[in-house]
């Protein structure tokens, strides 16, 4: 261990910087990597090199969820984690949608098993975009009391919530009062003026000293980047200079990571002046949330999800 | 059989007119199995007591406005015709261009009221308000005496609905989802139905069975305590859609002779689908892009779905099928 840090930090050159995790003690890398695209990788063996190029370059977090990919995702994770486990920041989902205490802690064996693990550094509740999500999560015997019995029994280290939808569901979350160490948002440059997390959850997560994590800096899939809203760097760049603990980006190749990486190595945020010039240049396409589609349709709202709430799945119902 | 035409009559806002309370759709006309259906259901309809006729220049790429123009014929002095405007906040000229298209289709030479369709997005009250935008060509159609009154349409939140009446237009209806779902999600009923009433605007109903009916088939509600509620509201009218005979006689049968639920039939109602409002699984016109039609997400840059009726007819449009005229 102690080795490692020295030699990291007699070779900062190049790397990814680290930030605190809000006030878990935990340092994480400024740009993190999505545990969802991960999963759409050509094989393990080029999940193993995107795993181990990114910790070389100094990414020591790795996002997952219990539903991405049917558990495909937290498995090829897993495996490429093998032998590395003890220098990354972990982080997994629970996918109750509204079930129960038990159901979780049953995820939470699953995530572990698959992650091949026996503790979580963070453990998140998934996907917290229904309206009546926040009543569902905190009603008794819900999900908020299979975070804190995790935590008790030392299989999760710190505990938070994500999700994609809309800022005041996220704000209903957070005044619930209970105990979250993180929350998870998109932030990006068309968020800042469309329905914005930046703007309405950002400042009152910071005023809580809780580690945020940005998620979909380029829309999704891309559509802020593909249709020419802003360039992947602009896009990335806002994203992270941001306040927020790490950005968490989905890579499945090689060749999308590097493009990260370009980023995200000795990272210089950008000057507020060339923040605001960027939101104002991108408010055009921001203000009917084209380009931020998992906050107006249903393209980003996962299976387990939507059978939990009544709705079709996306096969039916692809947005 | 004496058919009666007893469906009750309500005022049109604070306008000397008074239309149906149940109004045909037009989306489901062009559903119907074939033209000699939908024009059946277009003059029984008609005789059955049915004033109000909803059309959009966007349904089924032309065909439903153009059945209920061939089912109009002879009877268009009895109705009071609708149609909508689908620029989804383009120039006012396009505008025009689509009204011009509308009438010959409807086979008339005006509309009792035209509205913008589908205000669905964030900014649409913004693009409809601009200059040379929406607001410009519905004041031109009025002053040509091409239509009589002007409105808009949207299904997906009451605060866009605030936001259009905002801009201070002169809209003399505003047409919106009502049914016992909304009343508890994301809610027309009790954000916009009271601004209406304030201002004297006719206030227009629609997917008074979520659109699709889902609710229904899955054993939530029966259509008739759907319907009923919806006509309850304090509203000049309750659009409905109808693809059959059988479907057309069946609502018949609940507005003609209607009596309104009292308040405490539409709390009790209320409170049994709780449980199965408070998500908008059975409103989906508000969450998804299912109800938004091609010409509204290609205007506002949104991926289309080859599944919808209206993507279907145009990528219809591209296949030569050898006829002269579409059959």
């Amino acid at each position: 261990m102690e080795e490692e840090k020295s030699n990291q930090r007699g070779n900062t050159v190049g790397l990814v910087p680290r930030r605190a995790l809000g006030r878990t003690g935990m340092q994480v890398s400024a740009l993190a990597l999505g545990g969802y695209h991960l999963g759409s990788a050509k094989n393990q063996q080029e999940v193993n090199d995107i795993v181990a190029r990114a910790m070389e370059a100094g990414v020591n977090f790795f996002d997952n969820a219990w539903d991405y990919h049917s558990g495909h995702s937290e498995s090829v994770l897993g495996t490429a984690l093998k032998g590395k486990r003890q220098q990354v920041i972990v982080m997994s989902k629970v996918c109750t949608h509204g079930r129960g205490k038990d159901l979780a802690l049953q995820q939470l064996e699953e995530s572990l098993r698959r992650l091949q693990t026996d503790y979580l550094d963070l453990w998140q509740i998934h996907e917290v975009i229904y309206e009546n999500d926040p009543d569902l999560i905190f009603r008794s015997d819900g999900v908020a009391e299979a975070l804190v019995k995790a935590k008790q029994q030392g299989k999760v280290r710190a505990v938070g919530f994500t999700g994609h939808k809309d800022p005041k569901i996220h704000l209903r979350m957070l005044n619930f009062d209970f105990p979250f160490d993180t929350v998870q948002m998109p932030l990006n440059c068309l968020d800042a003026t469309f329905r914005s997390f930046e703007v309405n959850v950002l400042p009152v997560a910071e005023q809580r000293g809780l580690g945020v994590l940005g998620m979909k800096s380029m829309g999704g899939s891309g559509e802020i980047v593909t249709h020419g809203a802003a360039t992947p760097e602009q896009a990335l760049r806002y994203a992270m200079s941001l306040p927020v603990s790490s950005t968490i980006s989905g890579v499945d190749s090689i060749q999308v990571l590097d493009q990260n990486l370009e980023v995200a190595r000795e990272f210089r945020a950008m000057p507020p002046g060339e923040m605001e010039a960027l939101r104002k240049r991108c408010s055009r396409f921001a203000s009917d949330g084209r380009y931020e589609l998992f906050k107006v349709t249903k393209k980003y709202d996962g299976d387990v999800g939507r059978e939990q709430h009544g709705f079709p799945l996306a096969e039916e119902l692809p947005a | 059989m004496q058919v009666h035409s007893d469906i009750p009559l309500r005022q049109f806002g604070n306008k000397d007119v008074r239309i149906s309370a149940l109004g045909l759709g037009g989306h489901h006309l062009g559903d119907a199995a074939d033209e000699v259906t939908a024009m059946r259901i277009v003059q029984e309809a008609v005789d059955g007591g049915i004033t109000f006729f909803d059309n959009c220049w966007e349904y089924n790429l032309g065909k439903s406005e153009n059945w209920l123009g061939k089912g109009l014929k002879g009877r268009r002095d009895k109705v009071f015709l609708m149609t909508k405007v689908c620029t989804h906040g383009r120039d006012a000229s396009l505008a025009m261009q689509m009204l011009e298209q509308s009438l010959n289709r409807l086979q008339t030479d005006h509309l009792d009221l035209w509205q913008i369709h589908g205000v669905a997005f964030d900014n649409d009250p913004d693009l409809f308000i601009r200059p040379d935008g929406g607001a410009e060509a519905l004041m031109k159609a009025k002053e040509q005496g091409k239509v009589r009154f002007v409105g808009f349409s949207g299904h997906k939140h009451p605060d866009i609905h605030l936001k259009m009446l905002n801009t201070g237009f002169p809209f003399d209806s505003v047409q919106m989802p009502l049914n016992v779902f909304d009343s508890q999600f994301q809610s027309f009923e009790n954000h916009v139905l009271p601004e209406l009433a304030r201002r004297g605007i006719a206030a227009l109903g629609m997917k008074p069975i979520s659109g699709h009916g889902e609710p229904v088939s899955r054993g939530v509600i029966t259509a008739q305590e759907a319907l009923r509620y919806a006509m309850s509201l304090p509203v000049a009218t309750t659009i409905t859609g109808i693809d059959s005979l059988e479907v057309l006689h069946q609502n018949l049968a609940i507005a003609q002779g209607f009596a309104p639920m009292s308040q405490q039939e539409m709390q009790a109602l209320r409170d049994r689908v709780k449980p199965e409002a408070g998500d908008g699984r059975f409103e989906l016109y508000k969450v998804s892009l299912k109800f938004d039609n091609p010409e509204s997400r290609l205007a506002h840059d949104f991926p289309i779905d080859m599944r919808q009726a209206e993507t279907k007819e145009m990528m219809q449009a591209a296949k030569n099928t050898g006829h002269p005229y579409p059959r």
